[in-house]
């Protein structure tokens, strides 16, 4: 009773006033900008033709009304919560009539696969080779240090423009673009051309993640090597590999679970340059073509999808302090 | 032992696609021979990959597709402003009233389904628009309530239009720029309920292409020629059995580079346009690639836009000010403008009308405008100046001997476009000191009330030639003395600044014509009746005015325009009136025509309309680019 009232409760409070906070600036951030859905579509239709001015507003009204956007804004906050709790994102303006469940629906796995991939190899890779490096300074780890500090701040764009460049044009050897054969699926054909296509996209955010990763295991490895108990268990003599892993490794976990539960909140918002880059048809595409379409229900739902994910994780990530560290228990 | 085993795993997940790269043919997303595949760059990510129904109200628009699909009745060419048949061979007869049409049909065209194209068809077609308001794409069912009564089969091959009040371009709705109203299969259409749900995948088609396949994810589409290619318009036209390559995919690969690396691969045989730097990469990379020219200018110069500044008649005061105009354009010096910002490539206009063959004929060639441009006088401080400089083509054609570069036309005028306002900024000067204008010591100018004269300029860095004319506009005002904030601007943001009028100069692009030299079309929307204050959106009555200008002379001849038929020699002349007056205001500083770098390598195709096969304009992603990939034939036959 006392851990759901105090602990679990206050939790899933925080986390629903985060839902609905969030997901109402979304719905009034895109309505406050300058640039209107449907003066954008117009000017699309109108932009190599002539219409008759009569025809021209005949249009915008037509194109009002097909959005939902015509009523007041309070109207529209109604209709959209409405919607929302059908779980209908509503029209894509620029891609009228698709629906924004449908193209996130398309959108989301290819997003999910790769990030999803990429953040747990990257977290691991860089968390051992990180802890590695804290616990047997030396020639080699100080040059896979050396490498990863050096790639860490480039930005990962400059990453992926450098394989683009590398392994699309000197050495021709992957595809411009998501080039996806066969039926989406589990199927050998489209296995293959999906392994073949994101390669590239997945080994430039394997690499931007993992020298992340690498330094904080480093850092954290290096800061528990001179605790209290480290030193005390090395000069009782305990084994390197129990050392290594029940004394610094597991110690140094809970800030690596707090960041892995968050980056994988994060993986719903799309990892919009790396797959703009490579033409990668995830979230982050999607994202970038409506924020360039003015497509509010487009950016809406990603970005409702991204705050759902976020804060789940993280309450996820807060309810499971618990079981990982005893201290939280306690208290 | 888990150190290695964890190494071999991820070494394993790492190799297995980068083994598999020998497994995959080529970068293409289908297995088509490229004898037989024409690879061109697609403008956009389609955002509706499946419906092909290009009737319907929807924001998207249809490029590439309504060039293979589907037919109107008439094409616009912008590279010689002629009128191109499509389903209908030939031009539309009025009565004396122009209130009844009549359209006389190709009597030889079939769907691909093989049944007969006739009148019933292009009834049905009108019928169905103008009862269904959902069928509304391009305002076509408004414009058909709007201006038509009834439509009656003559023949087989023959279709009167009633119309509601006299309208000499009504035919206008069937004559594609862009696009025009796309005939409908009244034996097929007539089966289906609900024509605006239906997606038109498989449907039969009028065109030379049908969709065959394409990418979910809108980035590829594969058009397949249909079984019977002398029955379409195109092929007729050209006189073949067959015409066209037997496959087209239209792949979009992104940006510039990427374009670049495409075509270097062999994996693009055309892209609508680069920048300039990727166009000399493609150039190095890729020997078999031209763009319109062979050489120096390269570009396709023909695209009916050009480039101008525009200025808020409802912001500040000066910009009411005639002289002020005057007195910015004669800061201006349009060779550095031309040369050193925009690379000598495209042809210098002091109109808002491209300088194409056919325009420079009607607008800037002709006698009548010529002696006008050349006489023209404007008041300064009293007394009269001539402001026109014929010697600017001449003096870029110097520029680009210098290069090394050849004159790329006969003369140069046909290389470099018109003449322009001389460079003078001594009499831009007495203009603005005879306005109250002071200049400090510094050489900074002050307005009559006291403050810094200065302004915003607003361009979209995405446009280069709009930016770069926005730079040089930028770069020569500051050093005339005028506080001159350029801003580059995200273009969604710049669009809604001119919408709603939030700008005090931007660099914008127009074409005041269209490619036939008909203004009124364009010029309508800009009556005074549609004029509506900075604030609101500029098409809230529907009209065109996003610089709030106000001018009932203007008024008066749209207003004459409006009756007279477009190709009645009167329709010229009242629109060189519209140009004289417009120009005499310096309502617009107009600088260069627009040019494309739309490119194509001969590696697989040859034929593609370039300065040396002038037949038809290059920009195949207009519904008339049919004709430019009709004629495509594979290289060694």
């Amino acid at each position: 009773m006392t851990l759901l009232q105090q602990f679990i409760l206050p939790r899933l409070l925080q986390w629903f006033i985060v839902l609905i906070v969030g997901i109402t600036l979304i719905f009034l951030i895109p309505r406050m900008s300058p640039v209107n859905p449907v003066q954008d579509a117009l000017g699309r239709i109108l932009q190599n033709q002539a219409l008759a001015p009569e025809d021209v507003v005949q249009m915008r009204d037509q194109l009002t009304a097909n959005y939902g956007l015509d009523g007041s804004l309070f109207d529209q906050y109604i209709r959209f919560w409405t919607n929302l709790l059908d779980g209908d994102l509503g029209p894509s303006y620029g891609a009228y009539p698709t629906r924004v469940n449908d193209m996130i629906g398309r959108a989301l796995p290819y997003t999910v696969a790769l990030l999803t991939f990429t953040t747990a190899l990257g977290w691991i890779i860089g968390i051992i080779v990180g802890t590695l490096a804290a616990y047997y300074p030396g020639r080699v780890t100080n040059f896979v240090s050396g490498v990863l500090v050096v790639i860490y701040p480039v930005p990962y764009f400059i990453i992926a423009f450098i394989f683009l460049m590398a392994l699309t044009y000197y050495i021709p050897y992957f595809p411009l673009i998501g080039v996806f054969r066969g039926e989406p699926g589990f199927n050998s054909e489209f296995i293959t051309s999906y392994l073949h296509s994101t390669f590239l996209p997945a080994v430039t955010l394997l690499v931007s993640g993992l020298s992340f990763r690498f330094i904080m295991a480093r850092a954290l490895g290096t800061a528990e090597l001179s605790s209290d108990h480290v030193q005390y268990a090395t000069m009782a003599g305990l084994p390197d590999r129990r050392l290594m892993y029940s004394y610094v490794a597991r110690n140094t976990m809970l800030p690596q679970i707090t960041d892995l539960g968050l980056s994988m909140g994060t993986i719903f918002s799309g990892a919009l340059i790396t797959e703009a880059v490579f033409s990668y048809p995830g979230l982050g595409t999607l994202l970038l073509q409506g924020i360039y379409q003015a497509d509010y229900n487009v950016v809406m739902g990603i970005t409702i999808l991204s705050i759902i994910a976020i804060a789940t994780a993280s309450l996820i990530v807060d309810l499971c302090y618990p079981l990982l560290d005893p201290r939280v228990r306690y208290r | 032992m888990l150190r290695k085993s964890i190494f071999v795993v991820i070494a394993l997940l790492l190799l297995v696609p980068a083994l598999n790269v020998t497994a995959q043919p080529s970068g293409l997303p289908v297995d088509v021979p490229r004898e037989e595949l024409f690879v061109m760059d697609q403008i956009f990510r389609h955002p509706v990959v499946d419906n092909f129904n290009g009737w319907v109200n929807v924001p998207q628009v249809q490029p590439h597709r309504h060039a293979m699909i589907f037919e109107t009745l008439w094409y616009l060419d912008q590279e010689t402003g002629d009128i191109m048949p499509g389903a209908s061979g030939e031009p539309p007869v009025y009565n004396d009233e122009y209130t009844q049409m009549t359209v006389t049909l190709v009597d030889s065209l079939k769907w691909s389904d093989g049944e007969d194209f006739n009148a019933d068809d292009l009834v049905y077609t009108v019928e169905t628009m103008k009862a269904n308001s959902g069928l509304n794409a391009s305002g076509w069912n408004s414009q058909l309530n709007q201006f038509l009564d009834t439509v009656e089969k003559v023949d087989d091959y023959t279709v009167t239009f009633n119309l509601l009040s006299p309208n000499p371009r009504f035919h206008k709705l069937f004559q594609a720029r862009w696009n025009g109203i796309y005939m409908m299969p009244e034996h097929a259409f007539s089966q289906i309920d609900d024509l605006v749900a239906y997606t038109y995948e498989d449907g039969p088609v009028l065109g030379l292409y049908s969709p065959e396949d394409m990418d979910p994810n809108g980035y590829w589409t594969l058009f397949k020629r249909r079984e019977d290619p002398g029955n379409s318009a195109v092929c007729q036209y050209l006189m073949r059995e067959e015409c066209g390559p037997p496959y087209i995919l239209t792949i979009l690969y992104g940006d510039s580079t990427k374009k670049a690396i495409a075509m270097s691969r062999g994996e693009l045989d055309a892209f609508f346009n680069v920048d300039f730097e990727a166009f000399n990469s493609v150039l190095e990379t890729t020997p078999t690639a031209q763009s319109w020219f062979p050489d120096f200018p390269w570009a396709y110069p023909n695209e009916t836009s050009s480039r101008f500044i525009r200025f808020n008649f409802d912001t500040q005061p000066w910009t009411n000010n005639k002289d002020v105009r005057w007195a910015l354009a004669l800061a201006l010096d349009i060779v550095t403008l031309q040369t050193e910002y925009i690379g000598g490539v495209a042809k210098v206009v002091y109109m808002a009308i491209p300088y194409t063959p056919k325009l420079s004929e009607l607008y800037y060639n002709d006698e009548r405008m010529q002696t006008w441009v050349e006489n023209l006088e404007i008041d300064v401080a009293g007394e009269p100046y001539k402001p026109y400089d014929a010697t600017v083509a001449d003096r870029i054609a110097e520029w680009a001997d210098e290069q090394g570069y050849a004159m790329p036309g006969p003369d140069a005028a046909a290389s470099y476009g018109s003449g322009w306002w001389k460079f003078d900024p001594d009499t831009a000067a007495t203009l603005l000191e005879h306005n109250g204008y002071t200049r400090d010591d510094n050489g900074d100018w002050w307005t009559p009330e006291g403050e810094r004269f200065g302004f915003t300029l607003q361009a979209t860095p995405d446009e280069p030639d709009s930016f770069r004319t926005a730079n040089a506009a930028a770069d020569m005002w500051s050093d005339f003395g005028i506080d001159v904030e350029l801003q580059g601007l995200e273009r969604s943001v710049w669009s809604a600044n001119f919408n709603i009028g939030q700008f005090e100069v931007d660099s914008p692009w127009t074409s005041l014509v269209l490619p036939d030299g008909d203004g009124w079309p364009n010029l309508r929307g800009r009556h005074s009746r549609y004029y509506v204050p900075a604030g609101e959106h500029y098409n809230s009555l529907g009209g065109g005015v996003p610089e709030r200008l106000q001018d009932p002379v203007l008024d008066e001849l749209i207003d004459a325009m409006e009756s007279v038929h477009p190709e009645d020699p009167q329709n010229v002349t009242l629109m060189q009136e519209f140009l004289q007056h417009w120009v005499e205001n310096m309502y617009y500083i107009s600088t260069v025509s627009f040019k494309k770098f739309v490119t194509w390598n001969e590696l697989y195709w040859t034929g593609f309309p370039s300065s040396e096969n002038p037949a038809y304009m290059p920009l195949y992603w207009f519904q008339g680019g049919r004709f430019s990939l009709a004629g495509l034939e594979p290289v060694g036959g």
